[in-house]
């Protein structure tokens, strides 16, 4: 155990050496946050309603939906693709450690990181911007909205993960980590919830594990849904991580006899 | 038991074929063409408890893929391995906690780190006891004469620094089996000579057994009695250096300093004259009638100065290989 919380503090050291590099990432996002709440604060007018949103509600969906990426998106693992085509991964094999253990290990220091400046962050912009927040005090809601984003990070890390497993068989590991960037940024509800697209769509988004990464967790918190609701979808997200956890398990088993076949 | 058994070791790749530019893209996207390689074939040998043994070979002779057979990287395609007991392969805990693989050109140090959070986690890694861990870094850290730079950012360090601490990281653990490939690619004179020190050292004292394996002869001739050498996927030597030798020179050679200039035809006739610029010659000359030869040469040449000398290890193996292809 006490090997992963070293991962974590090296992590942490790792990113205080690339300062600059960090603060100029938190400064991107912070951009983005801004550019949606102003966007977002002109749309709907202060009594007005958007869909199932007053402007309290989108304005505390957009600011939790920025921590909510923090604590979700954050993560390291990208790094497995080029540990494998460039060969690193060996140094891993040939060592007593658990190869998902470490990069969870690293995303979790990565997360922690992140998550320390954000909550920061949105305190300093709360009491600039003084936004209508909406601040859900039933307990309920509180601990459901946690397992949801508990249920999230593993959802993501194995998503990561599997992308990364590309590596295996094409050096190109890049291309499709685009594609699943733009995906999550458009499915995964960061920039908008997903409930104001056309229900037939909303539909087919129950279905996707995207879903559940934040738009999910979120809509929880402002107590939206009905319990029902929420169980069924903790239940759907909790399935598609024990089927991508298979699915990595078979493409790492499968990458690894190819990669110990043809050696790196 | 010996530490590592091989028997009967062939490894196959397939590698993929694909045809250059853009359109050879395109096809290998619907038709792939392999190409099978014999990267090791059918070799066996055993390697005792504590000795020290050197790989040589060219450059894609099987050296590296013998390396990762033997430490569990690569799944051999047919044959028996057998390391410390164990499968390689099968990569358990245990075989993985007793072995140490190090690769000249790849890093496990953490690269904005200092060494020191590498080597505190591996204590971690392979359950170092703390006793135990101290005693080692302050062994290895001594016998590298490595001093405060494990405190350095390793992205800081020059390339022999870096080596020296790759070795304590891996070493950390004591393993009993150790795996290095080409530990001197790209070191100066002076810190190939020191490594080379610290790795017979190593074996003596801990009696580990060790594989080495190199480009540089210097490397093998100053640690290794035994080497095997491997051209082509196949062991075509194992055994000592010495025998190396007379098995593939049979010749000494004999250089001479003359009085005065001589004719080429008359030195000629004591043996092949591998060198000669007035007053120096060197002359080939087989091992068995060396002694006579000698004594003709003092008796007929003016001689100033003569020298008997064993065959220049590194050109007999230019030789080996050249026969060989």
């Amino acid at each position: 155990m006490k090997k992963y919380i070293l991962i974590i503090k090296n992590v942490w050291s790792e990113m205080t050496t690339y300062r600059l590099n960090f603060a100029l990432w938190r400064l991107r996002v912070n951009l983005q946050l801004l550019t949606m709440y102003f966007l977002w604060l002109a749309i709907i007018p202060t009594s007005g309603q958007f869909g199932s949103y007053n402007q309290s509600l989108m304005l505390t969906y957009i600011l939790g939906g920025a921590l909510l990426s923090t604590v979700i998106i954050s993560s390291r693992s990208y790094g497995v693709g080029d540990h494998i085509t460039q060969g690193d991964l060996s140094n891993y094999l040939i060592r007593p450690i658990n190869y998902f253990a470490f990069w969870f290990a690293q995303d979790l220091g990565d997360k922690a990181m992140n998550i320390s400046f954000a909550i920061f962050e949105l305190t300093a912009l709360f009491l600039i911007l003084k936004p209508p927040f909406f601040i859900q005090t039933d307990p309920t809601f509180l601990i459901l909205a946690a397992i949801c984003a508990f249920v999230a990070v593993f959802l993501y890390f194995f998503l990561n993960f599997l992308i990364g497993l590309v590596g295996f068989w094409s050096p190109e590991v890049w291309a499709p980590r685009f594609i699943f960037i733009i995906l999550i940024t458009f499915f995964a509800g960061g920039l908008f919830p997903l409930d104001i697209l056309p229900a037939p769509l909303y539909e087919i988004f129950k279905y996707l594990p995207f879903t559940y990464l934040i738009y999910f967790p979120l809509k929880v918190y402002l107590g939206q849904l009905y319990l029902q609701q929420i169980l069924q979808g903790i239940a759907t997200a909790a399935i598609w991580v024990l089927i991508l956890y298979l699915i990595v398990k078979f493409v790492w088993n499968r990458g690894l006899k190819l990669y110990t076949a043809y050696g790196r | 038991m010996p530490a590592i058994d091989v028997k009967n070791l062939t490894k196959i790749y397939s590698v993929f074929q694909k045809e250059p530019g853009f359109s050879g893209t395109i096809k290998s996207l619907f038709r792939r063409k392999y190409q099978k390689i014999k990267a090791l074939e059918d070799i066996s040998f055993e390697i005792k408890e504590g000795e020290l043994v050197g790989f040589i070979g060219p450059n894609g002779a099987g050296k590296t893929t013998t390396l990762k057979c033997l430490s569990g990287l690569l799944y051999p395609t047919s044959g028996q391995i057998s390391v410390l007991g164990y499968r390689p392969w099968q990569r358990q805990e245990n075989f993985l906690k007793e072995i140490a693989f190090v690769m000249g050109q790849k890093n496990q140090l953490w690269w904005e780190l200092p060494p020191m959070e590498t080597f505190l986690l591996n204590k971690e890694i392979y359950d170092i006891p703390q006793s135990q861990f101290k005693k080692a870094l302050a062994d290895l850290t001594q016998l590298l004469s490595v001093g405060d730079i494990v405190n350095t950012p390793t992205k800081k360090l020059s390339l022999g620094q870096r080596m020296k601490c790759e070795l304590i990281a891996s070493l950390l653990h004591s393993p009993q089996v150790l795996f290095l490939d080409e530990p001197t690619i790209g070191l100066d004179v002076v810190m190939q000579s020191k490594l080379r020190e610290f790795i017979g050292e190593y074996n003596r004292k801990f009696g580990a057994t060790i594989i080495l394996t190199s480009h540089y002869m210097g490397d093998v001739q100053a640690l290794c009695r035994r080497v095997i050498i491997i051209s082509v996927g196949q062991i075509i030597f194992d055994g000592q250096l010495s025998k190396l030798v007379q098995k593939y020179a049979p010749y000494k050679l004999i250089s001479l300093v003359l009085q005065k200039e001589t004719e080429v035809s008359q030195i000629l006739s004591f043996g092949e004259i591998k060198f000669i610029d007035f007053p120096r010659v060197a002359l080939k000359v087989s091992s068995k009638d060396v002694k006579i030869t000698a004594t003709r040469i003092l008796k007929e040449l003016p001689v100033e100065d003569l020298n008997i000398e064993d065959a220049d290890i590194e050109e007999v193996i230019r030789d080996v290989f050249g026969n060989k292809g």
